[in-house]
């Protein structure tokens, strides 16, 4: 499975929402709808999913399930 | 003054106040001093022992209207009156009275002391717990901190006797048949005062009812009480400022607390810097900085300190089986949101914002700096993430600031710090508590549930890491400090601590205001418990001791702390530079987060309602500026450059050890 499908399943679940609706470009927030204790979810989903430990302030600033697939790839190209 | 300066009025005098329209079946009762003024007393009736000082010159109080000394139209009934008072239009009595110099009482009802009276002092309140059990001895020396001992250690018979007996001490020190009314005090427009003693300096204007009470003050720091105020069985310290018809019954208000507009106040206590308006508090231990300003809302039963309750806040301690029995604490620093619901006994871990209604009990002490939810009905945790709000840091920049008393000689001992050996310590055991809920929760769980209270399983982790963030920086902090406040030349210099410091492997506590080592604060209580301490100024010394030894005492709880905390063998330098460069980079981390949180307040959503009939962005940007030119974004970007700023000089100092 790829990082953004990935990330639309971990999205999708979390925000109970269809996994259709997630698109590269979405914007968690104003897109997708995750408020702010949502977006700390996400993060800690995202660590979990993948397994890695993701950098606090860096990662509340990713607004876009784009930028989120890049994110993490770095994360995980840093093994 | 004394009897022996009094003289017996001359015939001349007496001849000159019966032409003035003044009346007294005893002229002989009636003594004066030298250089008495008979010419100045008008239309006044003399009963009983009454002395007179000089009335000489004149005076001009607030209302810009010169008031010259003298007594004109008054009922007085065995007073003393010292030098140079104006006393005018007395419709009842001015009756076993001792007023001292310069004293301007001025279209008043009655004032007057029946009996002996202690003056509120040694009344006892039930604070925190309504139906009684934590009865509380009020005096005007009570502190924030005498007063915690008194409610909170209901288990130690020995101290609370100890603590009564001070309490009762003084009263009986006070007690008398002569209300005071201290040096340079104006009362205007004042309806009944009876038994009540008034400290230097202060201004009753209007003021509607005061029963068995005394109103504290100095020249340095004078309280007001105004308007409407109805108060009985009270104490009211030093620089306090009551208005607008409160309502105080068995409560004690301390320094430099503002009440106001209808609020109402029965058997509490609401320490320095403290304000009440609108709203009604009962049976609660408002330490300082306990703030309500909002008619819906009412704090029942709870102890607080730097507290800010949200508008229709209430909490519930009564289940409606034995009485209105239970209690709750809000550690310090927390917050309640609108129409928040707490029912006790809960208890809430410091610096934690409640929102919602929150109807288990739970404990979150354990989890400073959390937000506490409701989902669904459910009350819900997420540890540590306060710690991240603008909120709670702009919080921590501002009481400090905001202290509003101005005598010397406070009452309240009072540790402003956010991060602390007492909040360290809470975040360490919570990291701790966190992770092994984590090991032992399974993986398809949404949530644990932790003394009362649920928290996400998947933030188990993420929380853990945000107090970890958070010690990193205090620690941090605190070695900064260190390095740049000590001028160490060695590591040995830089890591002493001072060999009379108090600390131990037990919790830091937080008496009201002042943090202190479990140790130091035993070693309190047993001179306390031992009569080493016996009166209320001894008591008060021995609590501003305990203030004065709080920077040794964290000093040195950080350097037991820091080697087990860093995973440490050996703190050398190399370790020292770890810890400042692991400060610097949660510090940054820190600031990003709160601008994060600030920057919110600027984006989409916020602007609904800008601009009601176009240009929206303009308007916001007309009212509310731009995130970059905000003051507090300003704030976040000096902080940045200090923390830069400190990391160079830090690790510059440490290279030279």
């Amino acid at each position: 499975m790829s990082t953004l499908e990935q990330i639309k399943q971990v999205v999708a679940e979390l925000l109970k929402i269809d996994e259709s609706r997630i698109q590269e470009d979405s914007k968690f927030v104003e897109d997708l709808g995750a408020d702010s204790m949502q977006s700390i979810e996400l993060v800690a989903a995202f660590e979990e999913a993948f397994d890695i430990e993701m950098d606090e302030d860096a990662a509340l600033g990713v607004k876009t399930v784009g930028d989120a697939v890049t994110f993490i790839d770095a994360v995980l190209a840093k093994g | 003054m004394n009897s022996e300066q009094y003289l017996p009025l001359s015939r001349e005098a007496i001849k000159i106040l019966e032409k003035n329209g003044c009346w007294s079946r005893s002229w002989e009762k009636v003594k004066v001093s030298s250089g008495f003024d008979p010419t100045r007393v008008a239309g006044t009736i003399f009963r009983g022992d009454v002395r007179i000082g000089r009335l000489e010159g004149h005076f001009i109080p607030m209302d810009g209207i010169r008031r010259y000394a003298g007594i004109f139209d008054a009922n007085l009934h065995n007073v003393v009156i010292g030098d140079n008072c104006h006393i005018s239009n007395i419709n009842g009595w001015l009756s076993n009275l001792i007023i001292e110099n310069e004293v301007l009482i001025e279209n008043l009802g009655s004032f007057v002391c029946q009996g002996e009276s202690s003056f509120g002092n040694g009344h006892a309140i039930e604070v925190l717990n309504e139906g009684g059990g934590r009865e509380l001895k009020i005096t005007e020396q009570t502190s924030a901190q005498t007063a915690y001992l008194s409610s909170l250690y209901r288990h130690d018979d020995k101290l609370i006797s100890a603590l009564d007996d001070i309490a009762d001490k003084y009263a009986d020190s006070v007690r008398s048949d002569r209300g005071t009314i201290g040096r340079g005090t104006y009362i205007f427009h004042c309806q009944n005062i009876v038994n009540v003693n008034v400290g230097p300096g202060a201004i009753l204007r209007g003021v509607q009812n005061l029963k068995e009470g005394t109103v504290a003050s100095a020249k340095d720091a004078p309280t007001f009480v105004g308007d409407g105020v109805i108060a009985k069985d009270f104490i009211i310290q030093k620089g306090a400022h009551i208005t607008d018809g409160s309502v105080l019954a068995s409560t004690l208000i301390g320094e430099g607390t503002k009440i106001g507009r209808q609020f109402s106040a029965e058997n509490s206590v609401l320490f320095s810097n403290s304000e009440g308006f609108h709203s009604e508090v009962c049976s609660i231990f408002g330490g300082p900085y306990t703030v309500t300003h909002h008619r819906s809302t009412l704090l029942i039963a709870g102890m607080f300190s730097f507290f800010n309750a949200g508008s229709a806040t209430n909490q519930s301690n009564h289940m409606y089986k034995l009485g209105p029995l239970h209690q709750g604490i809000l550690e310090r620093g927390c917050k309640t949101g609108s129409s928040s619901y707490l029912l006790w006994p809960s208890r809430v871990g410091a610096f934690s914002a409640v929102m919602g209604k929150h109807n288990a009990n739970f404990d979150t002490s354990d989890f400073p700096f959390s937000y506490v939810n409701e989902e669904k009905g459910k009350s819900t945790l997420v540890p540590g993430m306060n710690f991240f709000t603008v909120g709670t840091m702009r919080d921590g920049l501002k009481w400090p600031t905001r202290d509003r008393r101005t005598n010397e000689d406070k009452l309240d001992q009072i540790v402003f710090d956010v991060l602390s050996p007492y909040t360290a310590q809470k975040m360490i055991n919570g990291q701790r508590i966190l992770l092994d809920l984590y090991a032992g929760a399974e993986k398809g769980q949404e949530y644990v549930n932790y003394q009362g209270i649920l928290i996400k399983r998947l933030l188990l982790k993420t929380c853990s890491r945000y107090y970890r963030m958070a010690l990193e920086k205090y620690f941090g902090d605190v070695l900064v400090a260190r390095l740049q406040h000590a001028h160490p030349s060695s590591l040995n210099e830089l890591m002493r601590t001072n060999t009379d410091a108090q600390v131990d492997d037990k919790a830091w506590v937080d008496v009201s205001g002042l943090l202190c080592s479990r140790s130091r604060l035993d070693s309190l209580l047993a001179e306390i418990k031992n009569g080493g301490i016996a009166d209320s100024e001894s008591l008060q010394a021995a609590v501003v001791k305990t203030k004065q030894s709080y920077g040794a005492d964290a000093w040195a709880w950080v350097v037991k702390t820091i080697p087990a905390f860093f995973e440490l063998e050996e703190v050398d330098t190399d370790a020292l530079r770890t810890i400042l460069e692991k400060w610097h980079k949660s510090s940054l981390k820190l600031l990003n987060m709160v601008e994060m949180d600030a920057s919110k307040e600027f984006e989409g959503s916020v602007r609904i309602g800008f601009g009601i009939d176009g240009q929206a962005d303009a308007d916001f940007a007309a009212v509310r500026g731009t995130f970059e030119e905000n003051s507090f974004k300003k704030q976040l970007d000096d902080m940045r450059e200090q923390v830069e700023k400190s990391l160079a000089q830090g690790l510059d100092i440490l290279n030279k050890l």
